[in-house]
């Protein structure tokens, strides 16, 4: 591995690391396409910025996109609380108006200046180990490193100090503010975590890994625990793998690294999706195969007892006609037989004191 | 009982010319309602009446347009500890990835404060609870895997660790089987014997007499209150029901007598 392959990784770490912590409670709050919105409105906060400071490299740009993100995300909030339009309108409304408006104001007062969203927002991982920080002829390393670095830290600051204030305001907002808490507090400042990470990170890796990033590996995680802070821990995990696994894809295929990192999450979700134990795909159909066969052998387990005790029986076990198929109806005999509930003789079945004791226990609940 | 400074002879909750708005459209209309101590209240009316919106209003969850609040004779928001809140169950995700035993650890947020973490006293506490409502053994479980009613024990043993003495509860039996809800109301008796006061949004009109001391009747203003044997009568359910009642307290009490 090359020092530049590890710089570029090391950064994608702590990328993924801070984006999967303040990702979990968007999932969890269903707001996870407000990153969506933030990556739009941030221009103008940008060019406001710039305005003031009069230079492209300012760190001000950051701090302005990052209050126009949480502006957006407060706007959003009003038209929502407004209730005159759902949610997701009321994303829809917000961000193309900031980002109007911004488009706006550039084309009127900065023409002669080259500043758009590409220029700050879209970074490139690729790019990462050129720019360096260099304290007194000291090459100490990529500079977003240290940028992102802050805002992990920071991010694990604020989820360690308020754990238990978020958990109970993304559960249960009213029960919450009833015991004092201020979920609309936790809320924004939420939401200046998540505007302050999302912009650190599209200049770091641009803006479609960001969203990937903060969004997928909860969504991994959310199907595979029932725990909160399990989530936000595999959630940092499946960041983490992907972007290392991202990035040898990448190498390997000779492809944009930020793009194959973004596929790679998307095809943890797939892979999870199929296979979360029980949340996932095949576990469902697992487990409906399994129940449908449950309900067959004690269906036909019930009829034989039924019949036994001289009760009307509604279908008759040795007719099988309570199966779908004669070979479904072969199928749960056979697996009777192996489990020693039934036995065949002379062509009929038979409970056996097995079987007898499932029908007592399991469907007569004694 | 518990007393932080409070007013000993002053009631459990007074409420003074509330009213309550969405939008232009006003939902409680200038109320006036005080909960003696150490009573089972039943707040009762017809679906949009502002039950909720009252509940929620008593503990500043919904802005109130004009009105004031009192808990034992202090504003409520000095005595917000004193008050414990049971949300309607469809209020939250219960897909939340979290466990029924750390939902109940919930109720003891409130008495940490900010930043503390619940240790192994506040687990113990959120244990007792869930013995109480009888869901010791879902302690693990994942609150996706409750049914309704397990759902709303789950709430009220969170409100049970809470140290309130004023339980507001909005709709505790609603989609409970029999069972639960005799459970249910074993429980808030016990609460009220213990001097605790209960406010409980109730919808079945064929338990009110059973249940409840006192009944609050509202539809936007509030149209009666007082003790059941003396204020819940049909003419008063006409009131707050607009006529659309078919349930007449008179012949109920009658059929009893007889
Ligand atoms: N957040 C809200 N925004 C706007 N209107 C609301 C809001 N919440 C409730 N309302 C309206 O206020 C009125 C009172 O609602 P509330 O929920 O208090 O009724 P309720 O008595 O609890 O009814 P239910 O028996 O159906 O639970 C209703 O007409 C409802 O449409
Ligand atoms: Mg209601």
């Amino acid at each position: 591995m090359s020092p530049h392959q590890f710089d570029i990784q090391l950064v994608a770490i702590i990328v993924a690391a801070s984006c999967a912590i303040p990702g979990a409670f968007l999932v969890l709050r269903r707001m996870s396409m407000m990153t969506d919105a933030i990556s739009h409105s941030i221009l103008l906060g940008i060019i406001l910025a710039f305005f003031l400071v009069g230079d492209l490299s300012s760190p001000f740009l950051i701090i302005g996109a990052a209050a126009s993100g949480v502006l957006a995300i407060s706007l959003i909030e009003a038209v929502n609380r407004a209730r005159l339009v759902k949610k997701d309108a009321s994303i829809g409304i917000v961000f193309p108006f900031l980002f109007s408006v911004a488009v706006i104001l550039l084309s009127k007062y900065a023409r002669n200046v080259h500043i758009d969203t590409h220029s700050v927002l879209l970074g490139e991982i690729a790019f990462a180990p050129f720019n360096r920080l260099i304290l007194s002829g000291m090459d100490l390393g990529p500079t977003s490193a240290y940028v992102m670095g802050s805002i992990l830290l920071l991010n694990l600051l604020f989820i360690s100090f308020f754990y238990k204030e978020l958990k109970v305001s993304t559960f249960d907002e009213s029960f919450a503010s009833s015991i004092g808490f201020r979920p609309r507090l936790i809320h924004y400042l939420l939401m200046a975590v998540v505007s302050l990470t999302c912009v650190g990170a599209f200049d770091a890796v641009g803006s479609i890994l960001v969203i990937a990033l903060i969004v997928i590996p909860p969504c991994c995680a959310y199907l595979l625990t029932d725990s909160l802070f399990r989530m936000i821990l595999l959630s940092v995990v499946f960041g983490i793998s992907a972007a290392v696994s991202g990035f040898w894809v990448a190498n390997w295929l000779d492809v944009n690294i930020a793009g194959s990192m973004a596929f790679v999450c998307g095809v943890f979700f797939l892979a999870v999706f199929l296979l979360a134990p029980q949340r996932g795909f095949f576990g469902i159909m697992r487990e409906k195969r399994r129940q449908r066969m449950d309900f067959a052998e004690a269906s036909l387990l019930v009829s034989l007892y039924n019949q036994e005790r001289g009760e009307a029986v509604k279908n008759h076990p040795d007719s099988r006609g309570m199966f779908r198929s004669a070979d479904f109806a072969s199928k749960v005999v056979e697996f009777l037989k192996q489990k020693g509930e039934i036995a065949v003789a002379g062509g009929k079945l038979f409970l056996t004191e097995k079987g007898r004791e499932r029908v007592r226990t399991t469907v007569e609940g004694r | 009982m518990s007393g932080r400074g409070e007013n000993p002879v002053a009631p459990a909750i007074r409420v003074t010319d509330l009213t309550v708005a969405y939008g232009d459209k006003t939902v409680l209309w200038d109320i006036d309602l005080e909960i003696p101590r150490g009573s089972m209240v039943a707040v009762v009316g017809p679906n949009g009446a502002g039950k909720t919106t009252l509940i929620k209003s008593i503990q500043g969850l919904v802005p109130r347009v004009a009105g004031v609040v009192s808990v034992h004779g202090r504003p409520y928001e000095k005595q917000r500890k004193e008050v414990s809140y049971v949300p309607q169950r469809g209020s939250v995700d219960w897909d939340f990835p979290t466990s029924v035993v750390d939902t109940v650890k919930m109720g003891t947020y409130g008495d940490l404060g900010w930043i503390r973490r619940p240790g192994k006293k506040e687990h113990e506490k959120a244990l007792g609870a869930l013995e109480k409502v009888d869901m010791l053994e879902f302690a693990q479980r994942q609150i996706s895997q409750l049914s309704g009613g397990q759902q709303q024990r789950v709430f009220l043993a969170r409100a049970l660790v809470q140290s309130a003495s004023v339980y507001l509860l909005d709709e505790p039996f609603q989609g409970v089987d029999a069972t639960t809800e005799k459970a249910i109301v074993t429980i808030l008796k016990e609460l009220v014997a213990g001097g605790k006061t209960v406010l409980a949004v109730h919808h079945d009109l064929n338990t009110v007499s059973e249940y409840y001391e006192r009944i609050a009747l509202l539809n936007v203003g509030l149209v009666a209150s007082g003790r059941v044997d003396e204020v819940f009568n049909s003419e008063n359910l006409m009131k707050a029901y607009g006529g659309k009642t078919s349930f007449f307290p008179e012949r109920k009490a009658a059929r009893r007598a007889v």
